[in-house]
């Protein structure tokens, strides 16, 4: 007898109850792990002027962290799927508070690449990866909600430390600040702890996906220990490139970061370069902040509903398509209050789709399977966030020109959201042939063995319009 | 005889028309200073060459509204408030061949501006404020005073290792080592003197303690460890009944809900035998 998704060997999710919990603890460990790169950059002239580096020296901190944070990826998820979350939660939290404190003693710039750039980065990784593992393990009808609560972390912490942060920096120094936030983000671990297992610890199945779960424990043990090492060494997984699904999904969504992050770096100047005084061009990017905390819930909200929930990979890539004309709509824009206007709409597209950015991974995958997507995912990801701004920046250098930066940024962003619709439209097509064929194939096992008949992939699984993961928490929800 | 005469007068007529030829000019004002408003003329006298037009220069840049192609020998520049940004030399330039020009030197207090008018630094590090200035001419002598109960009391350089000022004409730093609490926090006078006068700007220096973000640290990581506390000893708490209700739901659908689900309408389409 096969056994059928790995999901059966899990409970089922719970859609509510201490999840709202585990949300909130999400939230906190989303919101430190996106919002910290950015808000570090207060600090940065005071160190530059302390430690007597370069403006390029000093900005390499942030690339740094945020590159370690996208590439310890798939180091989180193993570390994940074989600990759980609260460890790896709690871990990351102690790392990122023991980062800022060392680095608030750094007396050269290497130092500092070292503490906040390379731990600070790590401990963020784990942090990110484990919520929203965590997240694909507690929800399953209201997991486009929950994944909105939670992705909210990143507006609302960013428009909550930045002001802070300037604060601390008038009052305490850079050090003192460091001091301070290395103690702040401690909360991670109170994060951590919200997120209480799913599973115990210990299960077999948590870490030997694969093996076989007939082995007795007793003399099994030492051989499960070192198939956990085998996985663990596999984690980087190319078989996952083998998933049409995946791939589509990877691919929209590279082409979608290569372009997202370049107009926030460089709406400042551009709204400065049409003669908008520095504190309003500054104001957009509130604004823009401020809507995107607003949208993202609301974006998990539409998404859940039975209208669009089956089609939530559509709706990821109407939003991919909203992000990019905006972009191209931008350059002409002349006047301050269509820049304002224009930072609302953006705030809608960018909350927009960063709302549904795991969430359609997790419709893709499956709450078995995320844990290693997402560090692939994270890990590929990496490149083009840290080639975006620079290469739109040389086209901003060799033009002398913003108009031409939006338009790369948005064509991208459009191109990635018309790849995602129409090779969405063909994946179903094909996913509707192969059900098709299994139905017919599994007929005869499916009158001796119900539980097989619904033992079907994930994909398709969930392009029954999520109905059958529904139906089966129902049907367990009746009293036996 | 007679060729000698009338080399001479060649020689001589040469020397006077050059003589006459040598173009001036002569400027009203020769010099502004320390005045609100002024009005610069220049007057090309002596020449007989083609004037093609004139401008003004201002400090090397030329003053675009003052271009002009009437081949005028009396130009006139109003300057009509003068401030510390529009004093420097102006040239009044004749373009003449080859270009003619002469100086008027405007001269006005100088402007003195602190970089940053509240300093902050740390205990026993050391304490950096700067002031700028503006202006033409540029301060030559620059003093430091700390202000100490209403009066000034001058900061001197090189006699103790706790100050030392380096000054240029445009910019000068203070830098106290070996910050203090109780001393040295206080109202810093910079002050820059040229040969119209003196003027001067404060700078407010605030010290903070070495530990002064101990204890918000100290504070925020016990408020973390309640807060892991208090979640852990909630969760050990509720753990005999939560296990046993979740192992419940759990399993159910695993093993024995087969009949159950062919009553729910919606698995229809999965069990269809």
């Amino acid at each position: 007898m096969s056994p059928g998704p790995a999901d059966q060997s899990e409970r089922k999710p719970l859609d509510g109850g201490w999840g709202w919990m585990v949300v909130v603890g999400a939230h906190i460990s989303i919101g430190f792990a996106y919002a910290t790169p950015k808000v570090l950059s207060i600090f940065f002239k005071e160190i530059q002027e302390d430690l007597g580096a370069s403006f390029s020296e000093i900005a390499l901190i942030s690339s740094i962290m945020l590159a370690a944070m996208y590439a310890g990826g798939p180091v989180s998820s193993a570390m994940v799927n074989r600990f759980g979350s609260r460890p790896v939660v709690i871990v990351g939290g102690l790392m990122c508070g023991v980062s800022m404190v060392t680095a608030s003693f750094g007396t050269s710039i290497i130092y500092l690449y070292f503490c906040i750039g390379v731990i600070g980065g790590c401990g963020l990784s784990l942090n990110l990866n484990a919520s929203l593992i965590i997240i694909s393990k507690y929800f399953l009808t209201k997991r486009p909600l929950a994944n909105g609560l939670a992705m909210a972390g990143s507006p609302v912490f960013l428009c909550i430390l930045a002001p802070f942060n300037q604060y601390l920096l008038d009052n305490f120094g850079w050090r003192g600040s460091l001091l301070i936030l290395g103690a702040l983000m401690l909360h991670c671990c109170v994060a951590g702890a919200l997120m209480r297992p799913v599973t115990p610890p210990h299960t077999p199945s948590s870490c030997a996906l694969e093996m076989t779960v007939e082995e007795q424990p007793n003399n099994g043990k030492t051989r499960l220990k070192r198939s956990c090492m085998k996985s663990a060494k596999t984690f980087l997984d190319l078989s996952f490139f083998k998933d049409r699904g995946f791939v589509i999904y990877l691919i929209g969504n590279i082409m979608f970061i290569f372009g997202a992050y370049a107009p926030i770096v460089f709406l400042t100047a551009f709204a400065i370069s049409k003669g908008v005084e520095e504190y309003s061009a500054a104001y957009l990017l509130s604004i823009m902040g401020f809507v995107d905390m607003f949208v993202r819930p609301g974006t998990g909200l539409i998404a859940n509903s039975k209208w669009i929930r089956p089609r939530i990979q559509y709706f990821f890539s109407f939003a991919m398509v909203f992000n990019g004309t905006c972009h191209l709509l931008c350059p002409l824009i002349e006047s301050y209050a269509f820049l304002v206007v224009y930072a609302v709409f953006f705030g809608i597209g960018f909350g927009m789709v960063f709302a549904l950015i795991f969430e359609c991974l997790m419709d893709l995958m499956g709450s078995q399977r995320f844990p290693r997507a997402v560090g692939l995912v994270t890990i590929i990801e990496c490149f083009p966030m840290l080639l975006g701004p620079p290469a739109a920046g040389l086209l901003v250098d060799i033009y002398g020109d913003y108009r031409y930066l939006f338009f790369m940024c948005g064509s991208v962003i459009l191109t990635g959201g018309i790849f995602l619709f129409v090779m969405n439209i063909y994946n179903y097509h094909m996913l509707e042939k192969e059900k098709q064929n299994q139905v017919r194939a599994s007929e005869v096992e499916m009158k001796q063995t119900p539980e097989a008949a619904m033992g079907h992939t994930e994909p398709e699984a969930q392009e029954k319009n999520g109905v059958l993961r529904d139906t089966r928490s129902e049907s367990a929800e009746t009293p036996n | 005889m007679k060729l000698l005469w009338a080399v001479g007068a060649l020689l001589l007529s040469c020397w006077q028309a050059s003589a006459s030829t040598a173009p001036n000019i002569i400027t009203e004002p020769t010099e502004v200073s320390n005045q609100t408003s002024a009005v610069l003329r220049c007057n090309l006298t002596e020449s007989n060459l083609p004037i093609k037009g004139s401008h003004w220069v201002h400090n090397g840049k030329v003053i675009e509204d003052s271009k002009s192609t009437e081949a005028s020998a009396s130009i006139v520049l109003s300057l009509n408030k003068i401030t510390h940004n529009s004093g420097g030399k102006y040239e009044c330039v004749f373009l003449t061949e080859p270009e003619v020009k002469q100086t008027i030197e405007v001269k006005t207090l100088p402007h003195v501006g602190a970089h940053k008018h509240s300093e902050h630094a740390n205990e026993n590090d050391k304490g950096v404020m700067v002031c700028n200035s503006h202006g033409y001419p540029l301060p030559t002598d620059w003093t430091w005073f700390k202000e100490e109960e209403g009066s000034q009391k001058p900061i001197i350089n090189g006699t103790t290792d706790k100050y030392e000022i380096k000054s240029t004409p445009n910019k000068t730093t203070l830098t106290i080592n070996d910050l203090s609490m109780e001393n040295d926090i206080g109202d810093y006078v910079c002050s820059g003197t040229n040969e119209l006068g003196t003027s001067s700007d404060k700078i407010h220096l605030r010290v903070r303690s070495r530990l002064a973000a101990l204890w918000p640290f100290l504070g925020i990581v016990a408020e973390v460890i309640i807060l892991v506390t208090i979640i852990f000893i909630y969760e050990k708490r509720r753990k005999p009944d939560e296990i046993n209700d979740d192992d419940d739901s759990g399993s159910a659908p695993l093993k024995s809900n087969s009949n159950a689900n062919h009553k729910d309408k919606n698995v229809r389409q999965r069990n269809s035998n």
